[in-house]
């Protein structure tokens, strides 16, 4: 229910951008400005949050006694992701 | 909010039996039961993620969708942060770990917690290592 009313200052240019922004989704500014709210201070419901939390705490995962190694995991998907998706440009210069 | 997750220290609080993860599982404890001001961000969560889907590590399956339910709203990338990311002089940083700092000081946040000894050195960002119980009692005290 929207029930409660604020009443804000803002700049022109912050203006035109939320006009402008909601001209090109279709909604209104104040739809564009809840659901801005909602985006940024909302997230899950405590209940929510909380079964995550222990979810988590249930999980055993088995990982490297080296954070270092970890990380090189995390690097190296970056660059096997990067090595397969990339197929050669036809007349682009190669590396060697 | 005044400090960031990175992943490791997001992965490591599903692991069990080990010192480090009891350290990460406390952190996100904090964050998420007792609402310390900690978050994460879009581009920290991929990583779990990206780990995760490719299965080299066991025992991480659905820890991303969990965390995203227990942590956000997540902190906006934003175009501001990658701007700034390109700007940063960091040349020893990875450009995810130049969008996890540009994240921070858009968003005002000091701290960064990561066992990552690449993040040392950043200006506006300091590490705090999550297997430091003094360093990170001072973090959760505020």
């Amino acid at each position: 229910m929207l029930s409660e009313r604020l009443q804000i200052l803002i700049t022109p240019v912050q203006r035109r951008r939320l006009e402008a922004e909601a001209r090109a989704r279709s909604v209104s500014v104040g739809s564009l400005v809840r659901d801005a709210v909602d985006g940024r201070y909302g997230g899950a419901p405590a209940a929510d949050r909380l079964r995550a939390l222990e979810q988590i705490r249930a999980m055993d995962a088995t990982l490297p006694g080296d954070p270092a190694d970890l990380d090189r995991l995390i690097d190296q998907g970056r660059s096997e992701v990067a090595m397969r998706g990339l197929a050669p440009v036809p007349g682009a210069p190669t590396c060697a | 909010m005044t400090f960031l997750l990175d992943a490791n220290v997001l992965v490591y609080s599903a692991e069990r039996g080990s010192d480090r993860g009891e350290a990460c599982a406390r952190i996100l404890d904090a964050v998420i039961r007792d609402g310390a001001p900690g978050g994460t961000s879009p581009a920290v969560l991929e990583e779990v993620w990206d780990l995760e889907r490719r299965r080299r590590l066991a025992g991480l399956e659905g820890l991303t969708e969990r965390l995203y339910r227990g942590l956000g709203p997540l902190l906006p990338i934003t175009d501001a942060v990658f701007a700034l990311a390109l700007k940063l002089d960091a040349p020893a940083s990875a450009t995810n770990d130049r969008i996890h700092l540009a994240t921070c000081l858009v968003n005002d946040i000091g701290l960064i917690v990561s066992a990552d000894r690449g993040l040392d050195g950043a200006e506006g960002v300091q590490r705090v290592d999550p297997s430091d119980r003094r360093a990170v009692d001072r973090m959760l005290a505020g």
